[in-house]
């Protein structure tokens, strides 16, 4: 069903769709949710004037819309992505001035023991930072901006060190670059929205990038019949994402009665056992980009952190100060997370700050709880809600060819 | 009665919040714990003020009566149920609080509860909604003075939204809203003020009774003792209950609700049709409700009921159709058998009071209700008279089975 975002999950595995025109509702035994991530939002002082964007939305703009986001640009953030798009700009004639990488520099022996038989994985990798060397583009190591200037529009960027340990600013050695473009790029958040309104158990693991749903080695979540995998199951790349979709997929397939229980285990085995082989690599990679709490004190009391409700850092901070200790209090008090996203863009964010600024955990600072619908939808279209599936079934039929 | 110095108040909603604040403008210690439940009833809640809608069956009672209609659940042209006038009173002189209290709630706790003029409109389609409407316009127990026959020419110049399908309208002056998370938030925040102690996300396990009196409370950190407590734990109240050996008749009513995006201003008043109830929020978000459901403890939103609110603003409010709802949730009404709230001592148990069974008016009753359990507690004279409302009329309390909300009379 194209062009249809699915809007809610109840937790007996019925999900509710919704497309321009129309709305319906479909009970599955068999459940597989692979919602993808977003981009994580850290905010600091100047973070939302025009030139400053997200690494994925400069990737839009350079090849869907074919548009070449500026003449001079900074690069920001933790992670291989930005190495991405610095040979991205390049190709379309920005001028990249640096790439500041939060994380430390590699330590490469190490890295390369851990990364023995998966070198698919660091090949690309290497061939970015290639890219980057022979342009001359330099790649600073516990590096990242401090604060975007600009009247109407970015027109010059403070950036400088960090404590490598905890990626807290470092001032005093804060450096001005004049550019008309800064991409930010602090890695993914998974997209749970669907699994948690669906009830299944989640945990919160930094390391795949926040929230995730807990599994079991076949991918089935803690909701029987209900699986999750890929990013929005944690962020572990496109190779994790489709083997595991295999995984759930062949899984799924013996639940429903279509493939015998050694048939399913001989097809599962090479693919878990592949899986194992590139978690172990994974599990160094997402060590150097983890999220460290020293972000958290990039913005200031100005600083908005709530895009959708505006809301401000200082008034977090006084909500703070009125006793509220959670992301759900702090909604309440502030407005932050009511809007539009629900708090996808400012959650995480706040999580790391509110846990920073009261010493609880993560976990213990919880989240802003989803609420249908998780995408977009007009009155219109849920009012004319059917039972019946939009065209006939095609699925069916494929899907007993595949496994035949 | 004399004066009790350690109070504790069990649940953080609209009604323990109100009960904490007036009881610690009293003077009183008080105690207030709340463990956050999800689909509590205050945080779902559209902040209708309504004495006059609510008594005479408009809001979700409308909605729930034509349901039941076109499932032969209840019998043609009997018309929603109307309260009787000790609630309609109680609402009235709750609803009368609100102008000085949101000026204390201010000063005190520095919140604005966002409170607003609208009245409210019954938005009339067909000639069952004025064969419904007009004796209530007749014989409205308020008197006349309230309520106002809008032609349909009116409604089209004050409420150039509404549908020009619609035959007129019937308003009730004096039914206005607010922001209830403001409102519980507000009353919190002025209770701390005024020296109340809130320990937020803390479970009450036990309540210990010892010679037919109420001498502690448990969590799972500590024992209070206390002089007395409050039983505000919404649509949990029984759980409360039974700790102290006390049957109360509340049961969770899920009431299924939507929000659009923010819009501009385009609704003066709150509306009230068959099909739904809509109130444009200071924010401008329009808040779609409501359904009344028995599902137990249950908070998930259904295809059935998101079809049919939406459809029903739609019919309101044509342009709606193109708008983006941004959430839709569902909260549990703590109901009982008549509908109305359960205040006040129980036999048997001293130093054990109810504040529960607010069902749909929570929000708009939570002043009056705050300030009788004050009283209560201080032993001052009433303000208003509690025998319509203490759990003795249901007969037995202790032991007797639960019984189905609101289809007792
Ligand atoms: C900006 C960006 C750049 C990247 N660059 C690289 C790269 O260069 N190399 C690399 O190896 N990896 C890269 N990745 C990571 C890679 O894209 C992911 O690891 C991989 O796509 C994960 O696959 P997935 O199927 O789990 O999620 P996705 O590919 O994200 O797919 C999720 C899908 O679910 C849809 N969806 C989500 N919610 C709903 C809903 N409610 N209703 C309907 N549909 C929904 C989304 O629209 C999306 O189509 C990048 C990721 C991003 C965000
Ligand atoms: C969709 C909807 C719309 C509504 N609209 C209106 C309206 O327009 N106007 C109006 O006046 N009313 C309205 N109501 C009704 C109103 O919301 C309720 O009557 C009111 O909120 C009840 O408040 P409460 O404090 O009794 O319950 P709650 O708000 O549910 O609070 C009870 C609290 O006790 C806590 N608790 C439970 N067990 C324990 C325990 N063991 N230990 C500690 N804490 C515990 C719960 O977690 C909760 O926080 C609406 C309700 C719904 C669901």
């Amino acid at each position: 069903m194209p062009r249809t975002v699915i809007i809610d999950l109840s937790s007996h595995r019925e999900i509710l769709w919704a497309a321009e025109e129309t709305a319906g509702a479909i009970r599955a035994d068999q459940l597989i949710v692979a919602s993808g991530a977003y981009e994580r939002s850290v905010p600091f002082p100047g973070w939302t004037l025009p030139g400053v964007m997200t690494a994925g939305g400069a990737q839009r703009l350079i090849k869907t819309l074919q548009v070449r986001p500026g003449r001079r640009a900074l690069i920001t953030g933790t992670g291989p992505l930005l190495l991405v798009v610095a040979n991205q700009l390049r190709a379309v004639g920005t001028e990249v001035v640096a790439v500041l990488e939060a994380g430390r520099h590699p330590r490469w022996p190490q890295f390369l023991v851990k990364a023995r038989g998966e070198w698919g994985l660091l090949k690309d990798a290497f061939e970015y930072w290639r890219g980057l060397r022979r342009a001359g583009i330099p790649l600073r190591f516990n590096h990242t901006v401090f604060e975007a200037h600009g009247a109407s529009a970015v027109e010059a960027v403070t950036y400088g060190p960090v404590d490598p340990a905890t990626w807290t600013p470092i001032r005093s050695q804060a450096e001005q670059v004049e550019v008309d473009l800064l991409v930010v790029g602090f890695g993914l958040v998974p997209n749970v929205e669907l699994t948690t309104l669906g009830g299944c158990d989640h945990r919160y693991a930094l390391e795949l990038g926040g929230w995730v749903p807990e599994r079991d080695a076949c991918m089935e979540t803690s909701i029987p019949g209900l699986f999750a995998v890929g990013d929005g199951a944690g962020i572990r790349g496109a190779a994790v994402a489709s083997l595991e979709g295999r995984v759930a997929g062949i899984t799924a397939a013996e639940h429903a009665g279509l493939l015998p229980r050694a048939e399913a285990d001989r097809r599962r085995a090479p693919f878990l056992a592949r899986l194992e082989s590139l978690l172990r690599v994974r599990a160094v990679l997402d060590g150097m980009s983890r999220i460290r709490p020293g972000l958290s004190e990039l913005a200031t009391p100005g600083t908005i952190v709530c895009r959708c409700e505006e809301v401000a850092l200082g008034e977090v901070q006084m909500a703070l100060a009125a006793g509220a200790r959670d992301l759900q209090a702090v909604k309440l008090l502030t407005r932050l997370g009511m809007g539009p996203c629900q708090g996808r863009n400012c959650a995480p964010a706040m999580r790391s700050y509110l846990s920073h600024a009261t010493g609880r955990t993560a976990a213990e600072v919880g989240r802003i709880n989803p609420r249908p619908p998780v995408k977009p939808v007009r009155l219109g279209a849920l009012a004319r809600m059917t039972r019946a599936m939009p065209a006939d079934d095609p699925f069916q039929a494929t899907i007993r060819e595949a496994l035949s | 009665m004399t004066r009790a110095s350690e109070i504790v108040v069990v649940g953080g909603g609209v009604i323990g919040c109100a009960v904490a604040y007036y009881a610690a403008k009293r003077g009183l210690r008080v105690t207030l714990i709340d463990q956050p439940r999800r689909g509590r009833a205050t945080s779902a809640s559209a902040g209708g003020l309504w004495p006059l809608g609510e008594s005479i069956g408009l809001g979700c009672g409308v909605i729930f009566y034509k349901a039941q209609l076109e499932q032969g659940k209840v019998a043609e042209a009997g018309g929603p149920s109307q309260l009787p006038r000790a609630f309609l009173d109680f609402a009235l002189q709750s609803k009368a609080l609100f102008p000085t209290l949101a000026g204390e709630l201010r000063e005190t706790g520095g919140l604005d509860i966002e409170l607003e003029r609208t009245s409210l409109l019954f938005v009339m389609y067909d000639e069952a909604d004025e064969a419904f409407a007009r004796p209530l316009w007749q014989n409205c127990p308020c008197g006349r003075s309230l309520t106002e026959w809008v032609t349909p020419e009116e409604l089209g110049r004050t409420e150039p939204a509404v549908t020009r399908a619609a035959r007129g309208a019937l308003r009730f002056n004096g039914d206005d809203q607010l922001n209830p998370y403001r409102l519980a938030d507000a009353f919190r925040a002025s209770a701390r003020t005024l020296g109340a102690k809130l320990l937020p996300h803390t479970e009450v396990r036990n309540i210990c009774v010892a010679k037919g009196r109420v001498i502690a409370v448990e969590t799972a950190a500590q024992r209070i003792p206390c002089d007395a407590m409050v039983n505000a734990a919404g649509a949990w109240a029984p759980e409360i209950g039974r700790m102290a050996g006390i049957d109360i008749p509340v049961l969770p009513v899920r009431g299924q609700i939507v929000a659009t995006e923010t819009l501009p201003e385009v609704l003066s008043a709150c509306i009230s049709t068959t099909d739904c109830y809509l109130a444009q929020k200071r924010h401008g978000e329009i808040i779609i409700g409501s359904t009344t459901e028995e599902t137990g403890f249950d908070v998930g939103v259904t295809p059935r009921a998101l079809k049919a609110l939406t459809a029903g603003a739609i019919r309101a409010i044509p342009f709606l159709e193109q708008v983006n709802v941004k959430r839709a949730w569902a909260g549990l009404r703590p109901g009982t058998p008549d509908e109305l709230p359960i205040l006040g001592p129980v036999e048997g148990v001293a130093s054990y009071y109810n504040a529960c069974g607010h069902f749909r008016t929570g929000i708009l009753n939570a002043p009056l209700t705050g300030v009788l359990l004050s009283e209560l507690l201080s032993g001052a004279p009433l303000s208003f008279p509690l025998e319509p409302f203490l759990l003795s009329r249901f007969g037995a309390h202790r032991d007797t089975g639960a019984s189905r909300v609101g289809r007792a009379r």
